[in-house]
């Protein structure tokens, strides 16, 4: 089998041999993309309400359920509202150190049986335990990294207390975010990208970022649109005026 | 590939006499079209973006080595695997390696051409591994025996009727023709393979290489599936997917689903990089790329070099008026479309596609859907020259053209020719056209009329109006 080195050197001769179709740049980096992103957010925080604004159109536009809290004590209800709407019973959520509050216990004390994710990697078999309960499970409640206004996303980060699958298996994922997670462009989300790989990765990261625009759809049988065909039916978005805290 | 023991011609008639076909097609594209037009249009700033990113896949087509060392570098520093196969054989080799090593029994696949392009399911089945789709359209047409139709939307030549027949065999009981109640049995049937999956089999759609990312766009979720659940994931992209930063990647994501569905994102956009880590519940404990030349890389260099930019968005099918006609099963391999025939050869050489090259017209409605513009006009009509160059075309076709070109060069002769072809084609001319011509010649009236030659020519008129001015 070829080896890298041999790759990597037909590819090289290839190249020797043409000068390209035309001159060409790629997109230049942030040298700071962590600063910059800093400086970002702070522009971004004088303009929150516009950006909420935007960012509800477009998440309603792509199928998403918008809904608004004062604080982040009344979210709980919302949550479990949604739930007892669609006779889901229970829940799985984001460990209180990655959701910034301590939900899953008001949850479950309120009437929806929430399993807390653990804060890291755990053993094997728990792991598959975990599984279990995750794919058996109603509802998964989520924090959000970024929400976009130009495309009604939302961004999360995968790591310790933060399963992939929680906002994949259940088939409702339910979002709770503040103003801080607000950004206004894709190419703002470019420059968050940049920083999230910048320098040395903090323990508490995982290896997969999703950006969730809308809910699980297909149109693959006779174009008719059909929501929740492997991932979430609903997809809610809980702002929290507020803040979340933590 | 049993498609191609029929000659391209004899596929394309099929498809023009299949009238479902004719219909999904012409109901699909149009659809996309529409939603496509729809989505540049609330976009203004689209078509500057459109060439940043044409001039990104420049650019990193001309360092792509460089790129692509960074790519295996971080992936590799990721605790990922990188693999390098130069031929489909290889790649398909790597995989089952893979495969074997790891006990795999059961693999879940999220939606790719570049597993399509290798046959890598039939290679998965002979080894004793179980290869499962599980983006609904690819399940559809596994479950059917056959191969996707579009490159975004796999089996819009099946109706719901056919595909509750498909899943009524699979599963054994009946089942309603309905896409949501389809669509449910599908995603329970495919939740269970996922839980049950050893290895979770992608593309990609983008690789960072400043980060050692594999980017993967799905509407349904399963790039995810795949990518989170089975303890071993791989990845095969051909080389030039890799893009140089994040800071490029939003440019691609700003125009790909809007070219594919008109969204303005697909509803996942997955950044994997290397396998689960420490603090993870969940991920692969291993992970592995395979880079896929199979072709690309003669083409750095080669006439091909433009196909090289292309994102796999399926624009250029909806709008072409052939594709449109005859579906993408007529084309007869992995890639259809006037984008496919560029594949095609460079897959599988020129020689694959001496008919294909002809399957368009030329009217460049392809390239200017593209989203990065590729021009797929001047490929295939250096396809062509190529063609005609090692002598393709029937000898009777070449004697013709011969003849033509001499008469060309020969105005006096050329003046006679007009009177005596409106003598010869008065058997079969009715109506100013000609519908069907004699002996070889009515190869060119098979499917298309010929227009009459005219009753007086440009020449003859132009000859009597300068008379008539001048008296």
């Amino acid at each position: 089998m070829t080896d890298r080195a041999t790759f990597l050197g037909r590819i090289r001769a290839e190249i020797g041999t043409t000068l390209g179709l035309f001159t060409a740049a790629v997109t230049p980096r942030p040298s700071h993309p962590r600063e910059i992103a800093e400086t970002l957010r702070r522009e971004l925080a004088e303009r929150w309400r516009e950006t909420l604004e935007s960012f509800r159109v477009e998440f309603e536009r792509v199928g998403g359920v918008y809904h608004r809290v004062a604080t982040a004590a009344e979210a709980p209800d919302v949550i479990v509202g949604i739930a007892r709407e669609r006779e889901a019973r229970t829940a799985i959520a984001w460990h209180p150190s990655a959701l910034g509050t301590d939900w899953p216990e008001t949850l479950t004390a309120r009437g929806l049986a929430t399993t807390m994710m653990p804060a890291g990697g755990v053993e094997a078999a728990e792991g598959q335990a975990l599984r279990a309960v995750i794919a058996a499970a109603d509802v998964g409640v989520t924090g959000v990294d970024l929400a976009v206004a130009e495309t009604g996303s939302l961004v999360l980060l995968s790591g310790a207390g933060r399963p992939r699958s929680t906002s994949l298996l259940p088939p409702y994922h339910v979002a709770v975010f503040d103003r801080g997670a607000l950004v206004e462009s894709l190419s703002q989300v470019g420059v968050f990208l940049e920083a999230w790989h910048d320098g040395e990765l903090a323990p508490w990261r995982g290896g997969a970022i999703n950006v969730i625009t809308g809910p699980s759809r297909t149109a693959d049988i006779e174009l008719t649109l059909t929501r929740g065909v492997h991932g979430p039916k609903e997809i809610h978005a809980v702002f929290v005026e507020g803040g979340l805290g933590g | 590939m049993s498609e191609l023991s029929t000659p391209f011609r004899e596929r394309a008639a099929n498809a023009l006499g299949d009238r479902f076909l004719q219909q999904a097609l012409t109901i699909a594209t149009t659809k996309f079209i529409d939603l496509r037009r729809e989505a540049f249009e609330a976009f203004p700033e689209g078509e500057a973006l459109r060439d940043r990113a044409r001039e990104i896949k420049e650019a990193t087509l001309q360092r792509l080595d460089h790129y692509l060392e960074q790519l295996i570098d971080n992936v590799e520093r990721f605790g990922g695997r990188v693999h390098y196969a130069d031929t489909a054989e290889d790649a398909r080799r790597i995989i089952l390696d893979i495969a074997r090593r790891t006990g795999a029994r059961l693999a879940v696949k999220s939606k790719s051409m570049a597993t399509e392009e290798i046959d890598l399911n039939e290679a998965l089945l002979h080894a004793g591994v179980t290869p499962v789709e599980t983006d609904l359209g690819e399940y559809i047409i596994q479950l059917a025996h056959e191969r996707p139709s579009h490159i975004i939307a796999p089996a819009i030549h099946k109706t719901k009727g056919q595909v509750a027949e498909l899943f009524a065999r699979e599963l054994n009981r009946p089942v309603a023709a309905d896409p949501e109640v389809l669509t449910r049995i599908a995603r329970g049937a495919l939740r269970q393979k996922f839980l049950e999956a050893d290895l979770g089999i992608t593309g990609a759609n983008f690789a960072v290489a400043s980060t050692g990312t594999v980017v993967l766009v799905t509407n349904e979720g399963n790039g995810r599936m795949v990518t989170s659940l089975p303890r071993v994931h791989v990845a095969v992209m051909g080389v030039e997917k890799v893009v140089p930063s994040m800071s490029d990647l939003v440019v691609f994501l700003a125009i790909l689903a809007k070219s594919a569905t008109g969204q303005k994102l697909s509803s996942y956009t997955t950044l994997v990089r290397g396998p689960r880590r420490a603090a993870e519940l969940e991920g692969p404990e291993e992970f592995h790329l395979v880079l896929l030349d199979n072709g690309r890389v003669k083409q750095l260099a080669g006439t091909l070099r433009e196909a090289l930019s292309c994102l796999r968005c399926g624009a250029c099918l909806n709008v072409c008026p052939v594709y449109r006609q005859i579906g993408g099963h007529a084309y007869g391999y992995t890639y259809p479309g006037p984008i496919g025939i560029l594949l095609t050869a460079m897959l599988h050489g020129n020689g694959a596609v001496k008919d294909l090259a002809h399957a368009s017209s030329l009217c460049g409605a392809c390239m200017e859907a593209c989203p990065v513009k590729i021009d797929i006009p001047r490929m295939l009509i250096e396809l062509r020259k190529d063609n005609v160059e090692h002598a393709v075309a029937p000898g009777s076709e070449r004697l013709v053209f011969r003849v033509f070109a001499r008469l060309l060069t020969m105005p006096g002769l050329f003046r006679l020719a007009a009177p005596v072809a409106r003598v010869l084609q008065r058997p079969f001319a009715r109506d100013g056209a000609i519908r069907r011509l004699p002996l070889f010649f009515g190869e060119w009236t098979r499917s298309r009329d010929l227009p009459a030659v005219a009753g007086r020519t440009f020449s003859e008129r132009w000859a009597e109006l300068e008379r008539e001015s001048r008296s």
